[in-house]
């Protein structure tokens, strides 16, 4: 019976069809889930990159119709709800995190759908593995390269060491990528800690670092693990000097740290709200006064959707109504330079690389605003 | 009709212990499968889908009802061992090349012999004690896999090459289903025979009562390490079908929640009963689907609507669990039978 009916509603829903120009893209994210603090805003970029194209003349005319899918972080729901894009006949795909992203590498690879997701891993990035995948932003381990190349130039000691949590996300920037980049830049690597991603205490391993007195700590965690470490570090009195990777720098962390966070690094290839002579920073305050006038201020992961969100718009753009995956595939990989108004270094997707910025900054916490020290350093 | 006359009377032994009671109940099964095996040549992909999810949870659903529905054990590590069974098939098929029916259930075995190991605590320890040591099992295994990178390939998994059956590669739902499907059936029909078998009645024993089960001569430690290994069996060949599936087994797959959602199941469709874990998992797999639904049509016309069903999804997993508590704690199962004592005797019901 209850197969009849599923088989029903199913009917009811091919029944719907197809009609008019539209263009659908399928995004996946998590807003009820374990990354929800970050995939909210991110998803808020999203949807105004989307109404702003739709106000700006869609696709080439054609109109953007967005199937937006809470998966709450789940990768069987992340699974199902991309089965249903497929079923729709989206013609892209944002999706999320590291793991659902990772699982689905398969499907988009034989479905031919590209798929651009906020997971900054390594080999998402490699056509030969995921022929489908594009990211917009810097890996993970091109991150840790740039920090490690800071230290270099800017250390005294040269001595640094991995706070990380025991996870695919946590590991994928020091094993062994930052390991072998350390030794390559002559920048000695002293300790490792593992600090978990919703530990309140860290404490003890801080204790366990000092003894091998780093001068920098390099930081692979969210804003809540961070706090943590950056609390713990100011009262036990470390003279350490934190940089951390994109997901721990944010307005939040000083929300959430206040006077402590003072002085912390972090690398991204994303511009903040606060560095108003960003030309896209300004784009997207007026963007923000159109559409939600009661928001003043937006955190970064929403520069981020929208940042992302826009190159693959951009794509559909170029793509001259020829929708089809290869043709999509092939639209991308000739982007050169790609300006996103310097919300993030110039796009760039070759054959051989969809790693889309290979360039990002590095940020400081100064009097609570998040300024860049530095212009942009390439990973290689 | 199901008519037995004013009961259910037996002349032989063979009849009292036949799978089938009566014709009608081996008639009703014949159409069942007949409707499984024309299911998917009338539905679209996303819908196949489903119906794997939900045969590879059967999978799961089963064994785990052996374990904790049969023979009174509680495991919290369901999720941990059919890891283990997807890093064994993943393993098994890309270092060592075995072809997928080698593979499944040489993961079936692998997870059985770590499961049974795991179990060794079970005989000191019970109820909340046990569920607890099972809970162990579940973050040492994980910590292990993240660990021993030359077998797992570590926190990246592994990725493997999909099934292939002389050459077809099975690399899309519809394919899949017909792995799924007849493994599923077998498994589950072999999990009936062995709950009807000694086997099955010495399970029973032990739960309803262990020292009475061992006065009565029944090896305690040996058949609870039995039960704990049919259960990881199960677990490891659902494991290596979700590995084939997707075709990259990462330890994110198998987390605390894989193992909270198999007990959920259990627990809905009705401890004890193996139809129970089929009701069960069936409706677990289906329901975030249906919630889902239910957001998309109502997201066309209300918009804000869309996130709260979202959020009502996460909620709707520990309310359903609740109100079966409280108002079905036997299951689904259970509910099944009253709906068909009801029309066998409708409409004349006293």
């Amino acid at each position: 019976m209850k197969k009849m009916i599923v088989f029903a509603l199913g009917l009811l829903l091919v029944s719907q069809g197809v009609f008019a120009a539209t263009v659908k893209i399928g995004v996946l994210m998590d807003e009820s889930g374990g990354t929800g603090d970050v995939g909210k805003p991110y998803g808020e970029g999203i949807k105004d990159a989307v109404n702003w194209f739709n106000d700006n003349g869609g696709i080439n005319g054609d109109k953007i119709e967005m199937i937006y899918v809470d998966y709450a972080y789940k990768i069987p729901q992340a699974i199902s709800a991309y089965k249903q894009f497929k079923r729709q006949k989206v013609v892209a795909v944002h999706g999320w995190g590291t793991g659902d992203t990772e699982a689905m590498v398969k499907f988009v690879t034989e479905d031919k759908i590209p798929f651009f997701s906020a997971s900054y891993s390594q080999h998402l990035t490699e056509p030969d593995k995921a022929p489908y995948n594009f990211i917009v932003g810097p890996t993970y381990g091109d991150q840790t390269s740039a920090a490690l190349k800071y230290i270099k130039e800017h250390g005294k000691d040269k001595t640094v060491a991995f706070l990380y949590n025991d996870s695919g996300f946590g590991r994928a920037p020091f094993f062994p990528h930052g390991e072998e980049k350390a030794r390559e830049l002559a920048v000695k690597l002293v300790d490792t800690q593992v600090i978990g991603l919703k530990d309140l205490d860290a404490t003890s391993q801080l204790l366990n670092m000092k003894k091998a007195d780093p001068e920098y700590a390099l930081i692979q965690q969210t804003y809540m693990a961070t706090s943590t470490i950056l609390k713990d570090s100011a009262k036990l009195g470390l003279k350490t000097q934190y940089i951390g990777l994109n997901w721990t720098l944010g307005e939040k962390l000083v929300e959430l740290v206040g006077d402590a966070a003072e002085g912390f690094m972090g690398t991204s290839g994303f511009a903040f709200w606060d560095n108003e002579e960003v030309k896209g920073i300004q784009f997207l305050k007026e963007l923000n006064q159109k559409y939600h006038p009661g928001i003043t201020s937006r955190p970064v992961n929403y520069i981020q959707g929208f940042s992302s969100m826009y190159v693959l718009l951009s794509g559909l753009r170029l793509a001259d109504k020829d929708y089809s995956g290869e043709n999509l595939k092939k639209v991308y990989e000739s982007m050169k330079d790609f300006d996103t108004m310097g919300l993030t270094a110039p796009v760039t997707f070759t054959p051989e690389s969809h790693a889309g910025v290979s360039a990002m900054k590095i940020y400081r916490i100064e009097k609570g605003k998040i300024k860049p020290i530095t212009d942009y350093i390439y990973a290689e | 009709m199901n008519y037995t006359n004013c009961g259910n009377f037996k002349c032989s032994y063979e009849k009292d212990a036949a799978l089938f009671q009566t014709l009608f109940s081996r008639l009703c099964i014949g159409v069942f499968l007949v409707m499984l095996v024309a299911l998917p040549f009338l539905m679209d992909h996303y819908f196949i889908y489903i119906l794997n999810m939900i045969l590879i949870a059967v999978i799961g659903a089963v064994g785990l009802n052996i374990l904790t529905g049969f023979t009174g054990l509680i495991s919290l590590g369901q999720g941990a061992f059919m890891a283990v069974g997807a890093f064994g098939a993943g393993y098994l098929s890309s270092q060592v090349g075995l072809p997928f029916f080698l593979a499944i259930p040489a993961a079936g075995v692998i997870a059985a012999l770590v499961g049974a190991f795991f179990g060794i605590p079970s005989l000191r320890l019970k109820g909340l004690y046990l569920s607890i040591a099972t809970l162990a099992a579940q973050f040492i295994i994980e910590f292990i896999i993240i660990r021993a990178e030359p077998i797992t390939g570590g926190v990246q998994g592994l990725s493997i090459d999909y099934a292939r059956f002389f050459g077809i590669p099975i690399n899309d739902d519809f394919r899949f289903y017909w792995l799924a499907l007849p493994l599923a059936v077998t498994m589950t029909l072999l999990a009936t025979n062995i709950v009807r078998s000694k086997i099955g009645r010495a399970f029973l024993s032990v739960r309803d009562n262990y020292i009475a089960a061992e006065a009565m001569g029944i090896n305690l430690f040996h058949y609870k390490l039995t039960a704990f290994a049919i259960s990881s069996f199960y677990a490891g060949v659902a494991g290596s079908l979700w590995a084939y599936y997707t075709t990259i087994v990462t330890v994110e797959n198998f987390t605390i929640m894989v193992s909270i959602q198999y007990l959920s199941m259990i627990i809905i469709g009705g401890l004890g009963s193996i139809l129970g874990s089929i009701f069960g998992a069936t409706f677990l797999i289906v329901l975030p689907e249906a919630l889902q639904f239910i957001s998309n049509m109502a997201a066309g016309q209300f918009p804000a609507v869309s996130q709260i069903v979202g959020a009502l999804k996460e909620m709707a997993f520990g309310l359903v669990i609740i109100l079966f508590l409280l108002f079905e704690p036997e299951g689904l199962a259970r509910r099944w039978r009253l709906i068909k004592a009801y029309w066998k005797l409708w409409p004349f019901s006293y």
